[in-house]
Parts: structure tokens; sequence; C-alpha cells
């Protein structure tokens, strides 16, 4: 086989043509499209710049929507526990103010409830060093 | 173009710029053109990417420094045109680069814009089969007929990677044109 040398060959043109008239009428072509985009590119622009605002102001309302929500169900409604933790730690309410907020039926649930023998009571009172004072009571 | 510098002046004044424009198009449409189709290979899609090269010559001339010449600096967007393009139109067709490299060598005969016979064919075949790289500066040197300077200004490579990069292309060529 006969080993090709690029060299040693005539010149291989591309072969590539164009049509006829084609370099005459690109220039206009051309100058057209540089009109034409530089219009577009303002307006193009400017859409953008609105699209790009709405889109921020829809995500951010979007993003307030849960805390607004938190903010308001949380101070409205106390739930049990928060309240129990807070009358604890927090409030200035003692035992006294408790005991006047008790009425009858309060005073007999805990009668009920402290089921005390005689035996027992004998027990406390006679341990308790400071029976002569609550006698004297 | 004698005085470079003058020439971007009056490029980018308003009230020279259409003349300066019409200018740089006619010196510039036809070795542009060819750049362009080397890499592209069809007429409709040179068309193309030679009208986006201009439009972003225009666009983009008050950033030009003027570091490099004129001359490279618009080949360069031209390279990156045609390149992108063609990116662009494979992953459009779901194929690989050099697969519609080959489609495109596969359709020239039949593409009204071109008069070549079975030897052209054969050597686009042979182009094909080489690096991206070594393609371009195959093109540039065999076909375009650049300076190794001009083509070193344009890639941004030094001449002698450029005269071993052109050597290998040669050499891949014979070989391929040979065994085919």
């Amino acid at each position: 086989m006969k080993t090709f040398k690029l060299e040693n060959e005539p010149k291989i043109k591309s072969g590539f043509k164009t049509p006829d008239d084609y370099f005459d009428t690109f220039s206009t072509k051309v100058l057209e499209q540089v009109d034409k985009k530089e219009v577009k590119v303002i307006a193009l622009n400017r859409r953008k710049k609105v699209i790009s605002i709405v889109a921020a102001a829809v995500i951010l309302i979007g993003l307030m929507i849960p805390i607004v929500n938190n903010y308001n169900s949380k101070s409205k409604e106390l739930d049990a526990e928060t309240l129990e933790t807070y009358l604890s730690y927090q409030s200035n309410l003692n035992q006294y103010d408790l005991i006047k907020e008790l009425d009858n039926t309060d005073i007999q649930k805990l009668g009920k409830n402290v089921a005390l023998e005689d035996e027992t009571i004998e027990d406390i009172l006679s341990s308790n060093p400071n029976i002569e004072n609550l006698i004297s009571e | 173009m004698t005085n470079e510098e003058e020439f971007i002046g009056q490029l980018l004044n308003p009230k020279t710029q259409n003349t300066a424009f019409q200018k740089l198009l006619s010196e510039y449409q036809r070795p542009l053109y060819s750049h362009i189709r080397n890499i592209v290979l069809n007429h409709d899609d040179a068309d193309d990417v030679l009208q986006n090269t201009f439009v972003k010559v225009f666009q983009y001339l008050k950033n030009f420094k003027g570091e490099s010449k004129l001359f490279s600096w618009m080949y360069r967007i031209a390279t990156n045109e045609a390149l992108t393009f063609l990116n662009q139109k494979a992953k459009l067709n779901q194929l690989t680069s050099e697969a519609l490299q080959n489609k495109t060598i596969d359709n020239l005969p039949a593409d009204v814009y071109f008069d070549g016979s079975e030897i052209q064919i054969k050597l686009q075949k042979a182009i094909a089969t080489l690096p991206q790289k070594q393609q371009l500066v195959f093109k540039m040197k065999y076909f375009e007929e650049l300076k190794y300077e001009e083509i070193a200004e344009i890639l941004g490579t030094s001449v002698g990677a450029l005269k071993a990069s052109y050597h290998h292309a040669v050499k891949k060529i014979e070989l391929y044109v040979t065994t085919n």
C-alpha cells in the first residue's frame, strides 16, 4: 500500500462553498441583528429585574407564614404544662394564696385523702418537739 | 489596519461606529467564516455562528482592553462560539461531540455547499480522530494557512507547542489515510 504523505500531495482544499451572494448580504443581516439585540437586551433586563423583585417578595412572604402562625398560636393558647411551670417557678403565689382559693368541697376532698389512724397521730405528736407550742395554740 | 487603537476608537464612537463596523465586517467576514466552517462543517451552522460572533464582537467591544490584537480577539470569540454551538447541538441530539462530527462528515456529500471528492471526505474523517486541540491547530495551519505566531496568539499557546501539535496531527492523518 502506498504511504500517504500530506506534503507530497497537491494541496487539499476544504471543499467548503457558500451561496453566491452570501457575503454581499451578510453585513446587512448582522447590523439588523445588532440593532434588534440592543433593544432586546434592555427589555429583557428590565423584565428580569421585575421578575426577580416579585420572586423575592413571594419568597419572603412565604417564609413569614409559618413564623406568623406560630407566633399567634403560642401567644393565645397556653398549655397546662407551661402554666404549671410558670406558677411553680415564676409567680409570687405562696401557700396562703392557694389556701385562700380553696372552697368547702376542696377541703372535704383533702380530708378524705388523709386517712390517719389514731396511733399514727399519737406517734407524730409524741415525737414532735414542738408539741407544747401546738397545744398552747 | 494601520492604527488599531484609532480604529477601535472609531468603533466605539457612535458617530463613526456604523462605518467602522462595516469595515470590520468586510475585512473579517471571509476569514472568520472559513474558520468557523472548518469547525462546524455545515454552511447553515457556520452562518448562525458567524452572526453570533459579530453580534458578540459588537456587544463586547467596549470591554476590549487592547491586550491582544483585535484580530486574535475576534478569532477567539469565533472559536468559542463554534465549539459551544457544537456542544449544544450534540446535547440536543443526544450524541457525543465525536458522534455528531462523524454524522456531519457522513452528510457532507449531500451538502449543496460542499464541493469535495473522496479525498476531502477522507481527510475530514482523519481529522475527526484527533483530539480537539490538534484538530484546531491542523485546520488553522493547513486550511486557513495562518502563521504559527497568529495561531499562538489566538489559542494562547507557545509556537513550539503548536509546531509539535501540528506535527503529531499530520502524522496521525497520514497514517489514517494510508490504512483506510
